[in-house]
């Protein structure tokens, strides 16, 4: 907690920070480059980007089909559904080039339920993005999950006026996400496996990281901005605050209660769910239970009570060497 | 002789619940406020004032129902201090339009009627004009996330007056929510109170101004807790 850097636009006062529960800093009044301005009143900016995914946190991101899967997920909890053609676990047994999904099948989808509607698009397809924010979506996740149709770039977020959210395996990469316009992060974790080892391992490299920041002295973070190949400014505000500077969902291979608990216990805000749900014995029930975990995340006996007789959960993968479809953490860097 | 503490709990279900304690501990009133997340029924009896978060409010009153807290929460809201921002503004209103199917859950009261939902790209920020507040010639830089608008007021005549302490400058509405004749009407008001009920549909919890927070403990923590 040391002064405020020069270099941060926020001018956030230092807040005790503690796994789980803290507070993602105040965005800047500064405006976004593609925002709207009409008089005062100023549409997309990245304080209103990171707003909405600051109303996510604590809740559960669940993958859905269509609008029937969407209204099981809304009554279940789920804070936001996430639209897409196939579940990872299809995806990934199936093969193919996954793309962006029908805009009919998201409308459908986001006219069946109240909450925020999230699609994805792949990895530096920036016209799938403008597609999606014309039909109306809240949230769009640049994922690599799909198929990337670009190897070197991601999208420039800050053109949009709707807020993108994206995969991180470690803090270098969640901050180049960040200068990019990104305003909510995931861990990767493997999607589509059932198994939450990789989620468990970006999400401790990251917080692993922000520990050792924290700590650094200003020559020290440079040398580490340089290693971690991330921008000063930022590696800067988030040693300040210890923790990322936009809200850090889990993601990839959660399916139980108990495994979305261990991520919000490791520190972070809240859960997507994705072939865990749909792919599960009794995919209403098990949603639901996965909703009360993240909320009691801390709180072992009503983890004891939700788990009960959930019915069979997904079948899992290990993570291994040949992984059908291979390792999606590793598109993008 | 020790001051009497208030015990202000934060409804920590989902959403952002963390920013309103750190605004809270911000206030100068370390000596006489507590704050403390309310996740349980146990946790909401030693309470003495309560802050709905923004959030999902469909989430929220599941997980409230499923944590048993609905019905004490409904208790609870009869007769004592609350505040609901965004979506705990939608919880605290008597009628909610627009709602998902098979209607929304509500904590009743406050006389106002609330109507969900602006779509996200139509989040926005904007200025607000302040009444009540401290500095009330300052305007608040007010963030308005998937909002919910205000659409009527109907007061019982039993029931305090409802007054407006943060209004929007009708130009600055989005545009599908402006009318031609730019008329005083309900969908300006963005933060009401009605006795120990206040409702704001944006979030004076993700800035670092934190005149709503200090409104809400003076006025209505404070000031009920006197009497």
């Amino acid at each position: 907690m040391s002064t405020p850097a020069a270099t941060t636009p926020s001018s956030q006062t230092p807040i005790p920070q503690g796994a789980g529960s803290a507070v993602v800093p105040t965005p800047a009044p500064a405006r976004a480059t593609g925002a709207q301005t009409q008089g005062s009143n100023s549409l997309g900016t990245f304080g209103v980007k990171s707003g909405l995914a600051q109303m996510l946190k604590g809740g559960v991101i669940m993958d859905v089909v269509n609008a029937e899967q969407a209204r099981i997920a809304e009554e279940a909890g789920a804070c936001a559904v996430m639209a897409l053609e196939r579940v990872p676990a299809d995806i990934r047994a199936e093969g193919g080039v996954a793309r962006m999904s029908d805009p009919q099948m998201i409308k459908e989808i986001i006219e069946a339920v109240t909450i925020p509607v999230m699609a994805k698009v792949r990895i530096g397809h920036f016209v799938e993005a403008q597609i999606i924010q014309q039909i109306g979506v809240d949230y769009i996740d640049e994922s690599e999950v799909l198929t990337p149709a670009d190897d070197e770039h991601h999208i420039n977020k800050h053109a949009f006026k709707i807020p993108f959210v994206c995969g991180a395996r470690d803090l270098g990469e969640a901050l180049r996400r960040i200068s990019e316009g990104a305003a909510m992060i995931r861990t990767k974790g493997e999607a589509g496996t059932g198994n939450v080892v990789e989620a468990v391992r970006h999400q401790r490299a990251v917080m692993s990281q922000i520990k050792k920041a924290s700590v650094m002295s200003d020559e020290e973070l440079y040398v580490f901005a340089k290693e971690i190949q991330a921008p000063f400014h930022l590696v800067k505000e988030t040693a300040r605050l210890k923790r990322l500077p936009v809200v850090n969902f889990a993601a990839g291979g959660v399916a139980t209660p108990a495994d979305a608990a261990l991520m919000m216990q490791l520190g972070c805000d809240g859960v997507f769910v994705g072939s865990g749900i749909f792919h599960s014995g009794d995919p209403a029930k098990r949603a639901r239970a996965i909703v009360q975990a993240v909320t009691h995340f801390n709180n072992p006996k009503i983890l004891a009570e939700v788990s009960e007789n959930l019915g069979p959960a997904m079948v899992g993968l290990t993570i291994e060497p040949d992984l059908k479809g291979g390792k999606f953490a590793q598109r993008g860097s | 002789m020790t001051p009497v503490v208030s015990r202000i709990g934060i409804l920590a279900l989902q959403g952002a619940f963390v920013e309103h304690k750190a605004a809270l501990e911000r206030l100068p009133y370390h000596r006489k406020l507590e704050v403390i997340f309310v996740k349980t029924p146990e946790e909401l009896a030693q309470c003495d004032a309560l802050i709905i978060p923004g959030g999902e409010s469909t989430t929220i009153a599941l997980l409230a129902r499923l944590s048993g807290l609905f019905e004490p929460l409904k208790e609870f809201v009869k007769d004592k201090p609350v505040w609901g921002t965004c979506a705990g503004a939608i919880l605290l209103s008597q009628v909610a339009e627009n709602t998902k199917k098979g209607g929304q859950e509500l904590l009743v009261v406050a006389g106002t009627e609330t109507k969900l939902t602006l779509m996200q790209v139509e989040s926005f920020e904007a200025e607000l004009t302040v009444s009540g507040l401290k500095d009330p010639e300052r305007p608040f830089n007010g963030f308005f996330i998937r909002a919910p608008v205000v659409v009527k007021l109907h007061p019982g005549p039993e029931d305090p007056p409802i007054q407006v302490i943060a209004s929007l400058s009708p130009n600055l509405l989005p545009p599908a929510l402006q009318s031609p004749d730019h008329s005083d009407e309900p969908k300006t008001f963005v933060g009401l109170r009605q006795g120990l009920h206040f409702l704001t549909t944006f979030h004076p919890e993700l800035t670092n101004d934190d005149r709503f927070h200090e409104y809400f403990v003076r006025e209505c923590v404070f000031a009920n807790k006197r009497t």
